[in-house]
């Protein structure tokens, strides 16, 4: 039993939901002492012990039935409430047939169906092994009851049922005989998907190649496939929480600020005005930000991230404003702050205010525009992050804008998704405005974009 | 303690808790791993009504502690009680001087108070918070942890601390570990995403919104004034605007003060008027009250149907 929780453990694993060491050790604890007996119990408590997020509860209820189920409701024979001479009948009108649709009809009459390893047996000719999405297990049994003859079974059994009156079987047995048949066909499909389903799971979870949440932190953001994309965004929920804390610590282990005397004071008067208790007047720590982004197709996920990171983190900050440009350049502040923000419908809104264009971006014009429209944003006390890789398409870079950005600003940050040697090739514009940067960050992969974050939040 | 399953249902239903199989469940395995229960689902479905119930099933004192923005450790586990200190000081002058009055020079009187430290660092000045309380105690206790996801991060680390080994250290008075593993439940309100660290140390239970005839069930047990007649009627309603879109949607606390408010009106039935005028029992947003009154008192439909 215990290789058993083991492998479905795998399985939730391949299934993206997260299972530490210690709540493996924790199920077979908890299984040890509430038994196998009851099917009920023994679910709830691997759920309890293994699943600590609801929206993981539908990977947990899919995989449940598929390792520990029955494997689909047995058949049943349909020789039992036969006479002997019926029973002769139906073997000899049987008997007549060939091929593989005698061996379904066998199992479909004699309620003895194909054992588990012929149904392993037939899944892998079905191609089971090609599929990892248990979207696809329909596709494979759909296949397996091709494979097994169902596309002739209506035709045969219409045989069978006139050789059968022509024999000389009753009407009623003859009735009798199909509900059994039909009742064993739906069991026998119930079986194979079933069998194909935990095939599927365990198929997913021996393959050892998936990338999964730290490790895909560090792929190229442009090199990532949508499911990868979408396994990062459950990767981002951890990396906000992680970075959250982070901030929150430093804020309060930084420096306490002056003396507050007037709070000292008021603190004290209830051990008779000694001062026992000092306050310190907090220094304000939390960064203000703008971000001017470049939502070019190119920028999509490093742009997506960014903004799931800041707007996730905003009570760690104290202001921010985004921009978002292309060939134009619009504030979109309102499209993520709200707190249920949906990142994916946000983005489909900018994209419907500045559709696609081919070789559109003009980061000069859009700098323009910001300075034009929206300057009052930028304060002493602003931290200025551009994100975009500085191809300007061979417009007027406008270096002297960044410039005076930077000394209006308290500083400017530059997060760039090229390496060093791509700049100033083409028509990137990198190579005139790095000097006029505080820093310039190359954030190729997640875990570069959060260090950037990180950074960002510390103030430093 | 529980026997086994069907002890921990019996029990808690004799104190009026109507717990499922998954509830039952996960009650035996924390007392039986000696895990923290979380707890997590919408506001007001009988979370910390469990730890309550647990407490009172099992005769364990309970041993609340609230959390909320800006909780730090000296709330949530021990203080020293300065003022009580300052007052024994001024009171204790005199053997003070007394102690001190041979001493010859300020380095000897300092060490000689440094010798006497110990007396305002003890026990009779230590305040205990719900924390330690719930270590020190003589008894097994029950320690609810309620809202969790107010705290801030660094409590919930600090409380991982606890929570992994049930000791901690005061520096003046050395380690006190706990004479006996208190039953911990956390409940959380989702409001944030707690850390996985904590989440790995518990027992997860998801606590939702019952169905139909848990509900009844449970308004029958609370409220047993109601008729089943009345009670039907107005958990269907409840169920209903359940599925409606509002801001708040009702919860069983909610339903209880309603079907406890029909009690107080002696209502017979929940018509239109009935509705209207207890309807802000339910539901707590002015905008939600509109939507719900077009929605069950326009049409046919809703609660109307139960009219005699």
């Amino acid at each position: 039993m215990d290789n058993r929780i083991v492998e479905f453990i795998r399985g939730l694993r391949a299934a993206g939901v997260r299972v530490s060491l210690a709540e493996s050790l924790d199920a077979l604890d908890a299984i040890g002492i509430m038994g196998i007996r009851d099917k009920g119990l023994f679910r709830a408590s691997l759920r309890a012990t293994l699943v600590k997020e609801r929206k993981d509860f539908q990977a947990f209820e899919e995989l449940f039935p598929l390792y520990f189920g029955s494997g689909g409701p047995p058949l049943q024979s349909a020789y039992g409430d036969m006479s002997e001479d019926e029973q002769k009948l139906l073997e000899a009108a049987l008997s007549g047939l060939s091929g593989r649709i005698q061996g379904l009809l066998d199992w479909l009459t004699s309620g003895e169906g194909p054992t588990k390893e012929e149904l392993e047996q037939m899944a892998k000719q079905a191609g089971v092994d090609w599929f990892d999405s248990p979207d696809q297990a329909r596709w494979v049994t759909r296949r397996m009851m091709q494979q097994m003859g169902f596309g002739q079974l209506e035709e045969k059994l219409a045989e069978l049922v006139e050789k059968l009156q022509a024999m000389g079987m009753s009407d009623e047995a003859i009735q009798k005989l199909l509900g059994v048949v039909e009742a064993n066909r739906e069991a026998l499909v119930e079986q194979m998907a079933q069998q194909v389903g935990l095939q599927i799971a365990q198929e997913r979870a021996r393959r050892p190649d998936d990338l999964h949440g730290s490790d895909l932190m560090h792929k190229p953001l442009d090199a990532l496939s949508e499911r990868e994309v979408d396994m990062l965004r459950d990767e981002v929920k951890r990396l906000v929480a992680q970075l959250r804390s982070r901030a929150a610590l430093r804020r309060r282990r930084g420096h306490k600020g002056k003396f507050d005397a007037r709070g000292t004071i008021r603190a004290n008067q209830r051990y008779g005005g000694v001062p026992i208790e000092l306050k310190m007047k907090k220094r304000k720590l939390k960064p203000s930000l703008v971000l001017i982004c470049d939502v070019s197709e190119s920028m999509r996920y490093v742009v997506e991230f960014m903004m799931t990171l800041t707007y996730q983190l905003q009570d760690q900050v104290s202001k921010a404003r985004s921009f978002a440009f292309y060939y134009d350049l619009v504030e979109i502040t309102s499209l993520f702050s709200r707190s249920e923000v949906d990142i994916d419908s946000a983005f489909s809104e900018v994209r419907k205010i500045l559709p696609y264009r081919p070789y559109g971006t003009d980061l000069g014009g859009s700098l323009e525009v910001f300075y034009d429209k929206h300057l009052s944003a930028v304060n002493h006390r602003t931290t200025v992050v551009m994100v975009g890789d500085g191809r300007n398409n061979y417009n007027p870079a406008r270096v002297d804008l960044v410039r005076d950005l930077q000394k209006r600003g308290r500083r400017l940050i530059w997060l760039t998704p090229e390496t060093h040697a791509h700049w100033g090739t083409g028509d990137s514009d990198m190579m005139t405005y790095a000097p006029v940067c505080d820093d310039v960050v190359v954030v190729r992969n997640l875990a570069q974009l959060a260090s950037a974050v990180d950074k960002l939040l510390a103030g430093d | 303690m529980f026997k086994d399953i069907g002890d921990v249902r019996e029990k808690l239903g004799r104190e009026d808790y109507i717990a499922s199989e998954e509830i039952s469940t996960v009650v035996y395995l924390a007392q039986s791993l000696n895990k923290p229960i979380l707890a997590e689902g919408p506001a007001g479905v009988g979370k910390t009504e469990l730890a309550k119930t647990w407490a009172k099933a099992t005769g364990m004192p309970l041993i609340r502690l609230q959390c909320y923005e800006g909780l730090d450790e000296s709330k949530a586990l021990y203080e020293w009680e300065y003022a009580k200190q300052m007052l024994y000081t001024q009171l204790l002058r005199d053997t003070l001087r007394n102690v001190l009055g041979e001493t010859q020079s300020l380095a000897e009187a300092a060490g000689r108070l440094a010798e006497e430290e110990d007396v305002f660092f003890s026990d009779n000045f230590l305040l205990p918070r719900p924390l330690l309380q719930a270590m020190m105690s003589d008894e097994p206790v029950v320690l609810l942890i309620d809202e969790i996801d107010r705290a801030d991060v660094e409590f919930e680390a600090f409380l991982l601390e606890i929570l992994s080994d049930f000791q901690v250290t005061i520096p003046e008075l050395g380690t006190v570990k706990a004479k006996h593993q208190p039953m911990v439940l956390l409940t959380s309100n989702n409001t944030r995403e707690l850390s996985e660290a904590l989440k790995r140390r518990c027992l997860y239970l998801y606590v939702d919104y019952p169905r139909l005839d848990e509900e009844l069930e449970i308004v029958r047990l609370k409220v047993p004034e109601l008729s089943s007649d009345m009670a039907k009627q107005a958990v269907a309603t409840v169920q209903q605007l359940r599925n409606m879109d509002l801001r708040k949607v009702p919860s069983i606390s909610e339903t209880l003060d309603w079907a406890r408010a029909l009690v107080a009106l002696n209502a017979d039935s929940i018509d239109e008027k009935t509705m209207r005028n207890t309807l802000t029992v339910l539901l707590k947003y002015e905008s939600d009250v509109t939507k719900a009154q077009r929605r069950l008192g326009g049409a046919d439909d809703g609660p109307y149907q139960y009219r005699r």
